[in-house]
């Protein structure tokens, strides 16, 4: 391809770059923390097979790259299943899938965060194990793991960028797309790291304004 | 000598040390005592340095605590126990006495280990050696952090309430060291809670309140009567001493 | 399709080559990040207020923008301004300096963590500031981090698949050359997703022993 230089439409598709990345962010978090609080959910109840089953999936899910995951999803699932997988939908199953185990680990430990001694107390009362996660566990478990979250949050947004790999027209890869036409890598990665750096920091504040308000529930206000 | 001029210590607005002064000759065994709080702890952590002063003097061989180059000479002639041991904990016990003399005073190595291997007999503990703080008692960490003062042959030794964190059997075996130490005429400066052993081994004895230094006396004065038990402060800490 | 795995059969030493060399470069990194860590935690521990801000940068930078914007910074970058290295060599110095933004929270953390007596103590007997660095606080704090430092090892692990991006042949690059000559990408994709977490979960045990090890004359028994 012929060098050419910066154009004002190359700001356009940066933001075009950071809202693939984004979106594909927002919509892999939320469905992976619903399929990471349902396994925490499981595991409460003890739920036979399916509580080791999740457990050693997610360890599984946390302890192996997930570049790997991204290629048995995009060109393992296809050729083993005759399937058609377009590279967003690579995308979304595995970031999502990645996400759920580890918010799987952090629900179980918010679970267990909430002392034995409560548990009890609540099951003297006569309160079923669901009254009990959701009016004793969840709230209390909710403070506990907004920290841990906003962490594995913030981290996550890096991992998106991962996608890139396959074709999927996120940031890194518009900064790839660029960095081969104009032959400028430092500009080009260095926009592009300020951008990822801007809304991991951006995550960061949201996390922390969420953590104070949700501990100020927790907190003892006197009389 | 050793001196202390009209020192005054304040951490904020609380004063600590109000003006103190105190001289310990070479050969003597000085005494400190005083209820907590009243500043003897602080006193000791001024002459050897880790504390700023916020007035007066210290001079240890005519060498000034303040002045940066004359604190490395001064902390040559002294060397301090600790309440709390303060061992290196991943060191064995011969490293932990034979580090500053070989570091600080560049003595070759082989030496200080004879030294250190000697030092440690001495204390009883010819078998630990090789030992880290982990695996040896309070009593027994104590008496190689005397080893490990000791072995910088430091002509002030400074004792921050060595025997406070040990049981009373402990506190024996280390007390029994210290007699030992006072008998061949080491100088020591020995802040304490252990009166008696105060009353059996010092030469003079001091007495701090609220950071104020109220007698300095020798030990015999010290217990009579008319001497320091003539002040109510004083003889009211000794009847609390008694009783526990 | 049937799930095959006698496929790879012929591939195994062709793979174990990709393994020696994600395990050389990861041991060359782990160890440039420490270096690098124990440098930048001591300057975030100085006393003067620019070295700390200017660690304090590094660290956040480098943990807030994608590991492979990193990459693709230092691999375009690097020649740009007449630097030419090969890739492997780009991968070990890239994550080197991810890596060491992490090992220089868990090394601060193990320096802040020493008993403040013992600092003490070895300045009364008179050593100087350099000897209390090198012969008390690095050998304690390095001790006591080598858990966090264990899961900096782990991550590199996981990230230097990334390097296979810029045609680095360690194991995930072997693997997708051996994919796509057998055309049973989801044999080898699933295949080198367990013996990731396999050697993660094999690197994991190797520390906690390590560490038990290490910290066997660490442990306080009661005096």
């Amino acid at each position: 391809m012929r060098y050419s230089d910066f154009t004002t439409y190359d700001l356009l598709l940066l933001a075009q770059g950071l809202g693939v990345t984004i979106g594909l962010f927002l919509v892999t978090s939320l469905i992976g923390l619903v399929i990471g609080v349902l396994w925490g959910v499981v595991r409460f109840y003890r739920i036979p097979l399916l509580t080791p089953l999740i457990t050693f999936i997610a360890e599984l899910l946390k302890n192996s790259p997930v570049l790997v995951q991204l290629f048995l999803v995009f060109f393992g699932f296809p050729a083993f299943f005759h399937l058609n997988v377009t590279p967003v939908q690579a995308a979304v199953v595995t970031l999502s899938a990645n996400t759920a185990a580890f918010i799987y680990v952090i629900a179980v430990s918010a679970i267990e965060s909430v002392g034995r001694e409560q548990i009890d107390a609540a099951r003297a009362f006569g309160l079923s194990r669901w009254q009990i996660l959701r009016h004793v566990i969840a709230p209390q478990a909710a403070a506990f793991s907004i920290g841990p979250l906003t962490a594995l949050l913030v981290n996550q947004l890096q991992v998106t960028s991962l996608i890139s790999v396959i074709g999927v027209m996120d940031l890194a890869k518009i900064g790839a797309t660029l960095n081969l036409r104009t032959l400028k890598p430092f500009i080009v990665w260095a926009v592009v790291g300020l951008l990822y750096y801007l809304t991991a920091k951006l995550i960061a504040a949201v996390g922390a304004r969420y953590e104070t308000r949700l501990r100020r529930f927790s907190e003892f206000r006197g009389l | 000598m050793l001196k202390v001029e009209n020192v005054k210590k304040a951490f904020g607005a609380a004063t600590v040390l109000d003006g103190v002064n105190l001289t310990v000759s070479p050969g003597e065994v000085v005494s400190i005592l005083g209820s907590s709080g009243s500043g003897k702890s602080t006193l000791i952590r001024c002459i050897n340095g880790l504390e700023k002063l916020n007035g007066g003097r210290i001079a240890i061989d005519d060498f000034d605590v303040a002045k940066p180059k004359e604190l490395a000479e001064a902390r040559k002639r002294s060397a301090t126990v600790f309440q709390l041991f303060n061992l290196y904990p991943h060191m064995t016990t011969l490293q932990n006495i034979a580090l500053a003399p070989v570091e600080v005073l560049k003595r070759p190595r082989a030496e200080v280990e004879q030294e250190a291997r000697a030092l440690l007999a001495s204390v009883g503990l010819s078998d630990k050696v090789d030992a880290y703080p982990a695996h040896l008692s309070g009593g027994q960490r104590q008496r190689v952090g005397i080893c490990r003062a000791l072995a910088m042959k430091p002509r002030y030794l400074l004792l921050d309430e060595v025997t406070s964190a040990l049981d009373p059997e402990m506190t024996a075996e280390v007390l029994a060291i210290l007699a030992k130490l006072a008998r061949e005429g080491t100088t020591m400066l020995f802040v304490t809670h252990e009166v008696e052993f105060a009353r059996q081994i010092s030469n003079r004895i001091v007495f701090l309140d609220k950071g104020v230094l109220l007698v300095d006396l020798p030990t015999e004065e010290f217990f009579a009567a008319s001497g320091g038990l003539a002040q109510p402060r004083i003889a009211q800490f000794l009847s609390k001493m008694k009783k526990d | 399709m049937q799930f095959d795995l006698t496929i790879l059969g012929p591939y195994l030493g062709f793979l174990g080559q990709g393994a020696v060399l994600t395990a050389v470069i990861c041991l060359l990194s782990l160890a440039g990040a420490v270096v690098l860590g124990m440098l930048v935690a001591i300057a975030r521990t100085s006393q003067t207020a620019w070295i700390r801000r200017l660690a304090f940068i590094y660290v956040d930078v480098f943990r807030n923008i994608p590991f492979i914007v990193q990459l693709f910074f230092f691999y375009y970058g690097l020649p740009e301004i007449g630097i030419y290295i090969d890739a492997i060599t780009t991968g070990v110095i890239a994550l080197s300096i991810a890596g060491g933004a992490y090992a220089s929270d868990a090394i601060r953390s193990g320096i802040l963590a020493i008993d403040n007596g013992i600092l003490e103590a070895a300045e009364v007997s008179g050593l100087s500031k350099r000897i209390t660095f090198t012969r008390i606080v690095l050998p304690i704090a390095l001790r006591t981090s080598v858990r966090p430092l264990g899961s900096v090892l782990i991550n590199m692990i996981l990230t230097s698949s990334i390097l296979s991006t810029i045609t680095v042949n360690e194991l995930t690059g072997q693997a997708k050359i051996v994919a796509s000559d057998t055309f049973r990408p989801f044999e080898v994709y699933a295949v080198l997703l367990v013996v990731y977490a396999a050697l993660t979960w094999l690197v994991s045990i190797g520390i906690s022993h390590l560490h038990k090890h290490l910290n066997r004359d660490l442990a306080s028994e009661a005096a």
